[in-house]
């Protein structure tokens, strides 16, 4: 059958491009842009990837990073520029177009059909099947390719029965059945657990062994120097730089990827504050031994934390390490499983959103526009959205409201009856900033303010602002806890910093008083020594958090 | 070149009304070719469909007869619809509703000043709508069971239930006298909605028209309509808030219910007088879908579309006269049915718009529609497509 060993392409020695000069180029980029309505996605960007290397395309959330891959892979299409595969141009219509040429792209999200095995997975829709499927052949080879690149998975096992890594595994496992010669994996740590991701690691040296070319999309500076060759850093759509890893470090790399020399934006407001000792004050936000497990993960794992009337705390970390989950359960959104809230002195512990609100919380989440705003509402009426309404919705006062907030803040907007979707991010963050501190430093304004990300994606001018908003907002005693995975944004503006690992606090203390070194081990999870659980109020048995 | 689809950045009014308009024309003309193809002159049938419906004081009043209780099921649909929940049951709910009707009609009746027995015949039939409608509501508020299967299952068994208390069982809807052809009794004579005069529109009309304004202003003024919007466009904002989704969604199909209900009452009422499964059962409630779409879901473009609607029925029995050419009546479900159709489809040009544009690399190889995704989820969108999440 001839037919069905055309997938078994990838078991013949790679086909090597005709090499112009020294290293052969595998997959390139080409002066590429890529136009969303309104926003430049990727604006005239060059990217190489030899034949066996990793080459890592880093940047913040935003930078165009998925961009990039999509239009590598064939998803997407580019507006100008080409795409060129071992030096020749092509022309990349879909995904399965790009496998024909051997790019296999490895998604964030999985695409894989739950009620099916693994080796119906890894032959869903690969046009190289016969339309009778030879189940035995198809397990024979996923088990060899699994062997191959220490990617051990049961090709009989239903995916809805396998774990996160492991479906992983699945989609590259299926990628390599098609051939794929160059595979993109687009932020794969993000779901694994340290040690998948150091088993993942070992997959990708495997395969760059056997002369395949790696794409990893990545915005985690310490898995990017532990597993890439080279990289490509974009910040706004455009590539920042491009640099070996042995020749840089991950203070370069973070540069890059922020646009300005990291030390110098640590300017915080004025120091003197009322609040930032251990003084007698109850702190208006609080957390104790708080937990969460959802799905037999452990998402947060005794948080103990205190912000303090007029203190500014900062809650850094990797993505995925728990930051989300404890917003939503300091807000009420989300009841933790064990440990109390207090917000204001107040138990609102599994009381849902209202109750820690109506106790003085105040919440700017990230998504500003589908979960902080309506985007179908009004200005008007989404400044009424968190507000406790009657019977009927009164919209006077909270029109008059918004538009003294819309002069204030010099939001642009049509007017107050405006949909909130037609703001761009930095105003919608107004918006909510204007609704979320109203009343400050009064009796029926917020006395805590949790702001996730509160700069992300603005201009300077709105980041300035809002950094001034929240400044304001200490100096009225208010508590503000600050949730950011952007290290210098967190470093800028809080007194004290917590940092996050897996769930738990990994460092903790002043700003001033911790390097960045110590906070980057911290983040990377190697920082035993230095951890200290904060308060250490009795919170009990598993209140130790020690080293992993 | 390419077709693509992209987001508007700007919305204008205007959009949100040639939509529904495009649709209406683009079924009239893919009507137009199934009546060329059966030998009729479309531009004679539609301007004869008009002339029946819209020219005369008793063709207007018609199709206002058949509009009235068109209202009322498009604004169950409809209310159901802007929260993003699919209650396609509205005609179980009618029948629900009737039966509830029918029940204060008989029972109520006679022991009432007319006002009052109207008003319980009303009240009776929301009720049955609501009672009726419970399962969806609570099997989708609590266990995310799909609204459109429940809604859907128990219209059947509305339906048979009806046809059972008046042609399987001597129940008290049925009419002892009629021995030889089953009937529904006839409610009280104070229980009916006035006519106006000869014509077949009556006090059904004030009311319908009333409720359309009452849905607007719950959902326009109260905080619960609030609620509702906010549950419809963004769940991840209706949690932020601490809106409860179940009470929301609860209350949204009850309503939804009710006002399907209400829709029996209003043909028992006005019209059949008595539980009637042959007058009842015109798919009134189905008819409810196209009307809401079409009306993209404002209440008071409801009031329009369900006469622009009432008209072409009305018309499709007038066409069947037509001299010199028998119009099938099933044009006129065909052409409402190419209108849902349309209007569904149409409904992406509210938002989004189609541009031409050159490819990136050489000249034009190929043709295609590709969709743009937003730019904010640029490959994989969290929360959809997460097979195995």
């Amino acid at each position: 059958m001839s037919d069905g060993d055309t997938p078994g392409a990838s078991a013949a020695p790679p086909a090597s491009a005709p090499a112009p000069g020294g290293v052969a180029i595998a997959l390139a980029a080409r002066r590429v842009t890529k136009r969303f309505p309104g926003v430049v996605a990727n604006g005239e960007v060059e990217f190489e990837l030899r034949q066996g290397e990793v080459h890592t395309v880093l940047g913040e959330n935003g930078a165009g990073k998925s961009t990039l891959a999509a239009l590598l892979c064939g998803l997407y299409q580019p507006d100008e520029g080409h795409i060129e595969r071992q030096g020749r141009p092509v022309r990349l219509r879909s995904p399965r177009e790009g496998l024909a040429r051997g790019i296999g792209m490895v998604h964030q999200h999985f695409r894989l059909v739950e009620r099916f095995t693994v080796a119906e997975n890894v032959v869903l829709g690969d046009p190289a099947q016969p339309a009778l499927l030879r189940r035995a052949d198809i397990e024979t080879r996923v088990a060899e390719i699994g062997e191959r690149f220490g990617l051990p998975v049961d090709p009989r096992a239903r995916v809805s029965s396998l774990t996160v890594g492991q479906r992983q595994r699945v989609e590259i496992v299926k990628v390599l059945y098609r051939g794929a010669e160059v595979l993109l994996l687009d932020e794969p740590t993000a779901v694994l657990t340290p040690q998948e991701a150091e088993a993942l690691f070992t997959t990708v040296r495997a395969m760059t062994a056997e002369g395949k070319a790696v794409v990893f999309i990545s915005h985690k500076l310490g898995e990017v120097m532990a597993v890439s060759d080279r990289v490509t850093v974009m910040r706004g759509g455009r590539v920042t730089g491009e640099v070996a890893t042995a020749a840089t470090s991950a203070r370069e790399l973070a540069e890059l990827m922020v646009g300005r020399p990291i030390e110098a934006e640590v300017r915080r407001g004025s120091p003197a504050d009322p609040g930032t000792g251990d003084g007698p004050a109850t702190p208006a936000l609080e957390a104790a031994d708080v937990r969460l497990v959802r799905g037999g993960q452990t998402l947060l794992d005794g948080i103990d934390l205190a912000v303090r009337p007029g203190e500014v705390v900062g809650v850094a970390g990797v993505a995925g390490n728990g930051q989300r989950e404890l917003a939503a359960v300091l807000a009420g959104i989300t009841a933790p499983s064990a440990g109390r809230v207090r917000v204001a002195g107040i138990d609102v512990t599994g009381r849902g959103a209202r109750a820690a609100r109506d106790a003085g919380l105040a919440f700017v989440p990230e998504d500003r526009l589908g979960t902080g705003l309506v985007p179908g509402l009004s200005l008007t009426d989404n400044m009424l959205l968190t507000r406790r309404r009657g019977f009927l919705v009164t919209r006077r006062a909270a029109r008059r409201e918004m538009a003294t907030a819309i002069d204030a803040f010099e939001i642009k907007t049509p007017g107050t009856e405006a949909e909130a979707r037609v703001l761009s991010g930095g105003n919608a963050q107004k918006v909510l900033l204007a609704r979320e501190l109203t009343g400050l430093g009064t009796d029926r304004g917020p006395r805590a303010i949790i702001v996730a990300s509160p700069t992300r994606g603005l201009d300077i001018g709105a980041a300035e602002m809002v950094r001034g908003l929240l400044h304001e907002a200490r100096q009225h005693g208010g508590a503000v806890l600050i949730i950011s995975e952007d290290l210098d944004e967190v470093r800028s503006l809080a007194d004290r910093m917590v940092v996050l690992y897996r769930g738990r606090v990994a460092l903790e203390g002043p700003t001033d008083e911790l390097t960045l070194e110590e906070i980057g081990l911290a983040m990377a999870g190697v920082a035993g020594a230095v951890a200290g659980v904060g308060a250490g109020d009795g919170a009990g048995d598993d209140a130790a958090v020690g080293s992993p | 070149m390419r077709l693509r689809l992209e987001r508007r950045l700007e919305q204008r009014w205007w959009h949100a009304v040639a939509a529904p308009v495009g649709a209406v024309v683009a079924a009239l003309a893919v009507g137009a070719v199934f009546l060329a193809i059966e030998g009729f002159s479309p531009l004679t049938v539609y301007r004869e469909l008009f002339k029946a419906s819209f020219t005369s004081a008793f063709g207007i009043t018609d199709s206002l007869a058949i509009a009235t209780p068109l209202v009322v099921t498009g604004l169950a649909a409809a209310v159901a619809f802007r929260m993003n929940l699919f209650n396609i049951g509205a005609e179980g709910q009618l029948y629900a509703g009737a039966i509830g009707g029918a029940w204060a009609g008989l029972a109520l009746g006679p022991h009432l000043p007319a006002p009052l027995a109207v008003a319980a015949v009303l009240a009776a039939s929301a009720v049955g709508g609501l009672v009726w409608a419970l399962p969806m509501a609570v099997f989708k508020a609590w266990f995310g069971t799909s609204e459109i299967i429940t809604s859907l299952m128990l219209t059947f068994v509305a339906q048979y239930l009806m046809r059972y208390l008046i042609f399987g069982s001597r129940s008290y809807w049925r009419d002892p006298e009629s021995t030889n052809f089953p009937q529904g009794r006839k409610i009280a004579e104070a229980a009916e909605l006035p006519q106006f005069g000869t014509y077949r529109i009556g006090w059904g009309l004030v009311v319908v028209v009333a409720v359309a304004v009452a849905v607007w202003a719950l959902i326009r003024f109260t905080s619960v309509g609030f609620d509702m919007n906010v549950v419809g466009t963004s769940p991840e904002a209706a949690r932020y808030a601490g809106i409860s989704t179940v009470r929301v969604v609860l209350m949204g199909l009850l309503l939804s219910g009710a006002l399907g209900g209400l829709a029996g009452g209003i043909e028992v009422a006005g019209r059949a007088h008595a539980l009637d499964p042959n007058g009842l059962e015109l798919g009134l409630g189905f008819t409810g879908i196209v009307v809401a779409a079409l009306a993209r879901y404002n209440p008071f473009a409801i009031l329009l579309v369900a006469t622009f609607l009432g008209g072409l029925r009305n018309a499709g029995v007038a066409l069947q006269t037509l001299p010199g050419a028998r119009v099938p009546v099933e044009v006129s479900l065909m052409l409402q049915g190419a209108i849902l159709l349309f209007a569904i489809g149409a409904e992406i040009f509210v938002r989004h718009w189609l541009r031409l544009v050159r490819s990136g690399l050489g000249p034009a190889a190929g043709a295609g529609l590709s969709t743009a995704a937003d730019p904010g989820e640029p490959v994989g969108p969290a929360g959809r497509a997460e097979v195995t999440a």
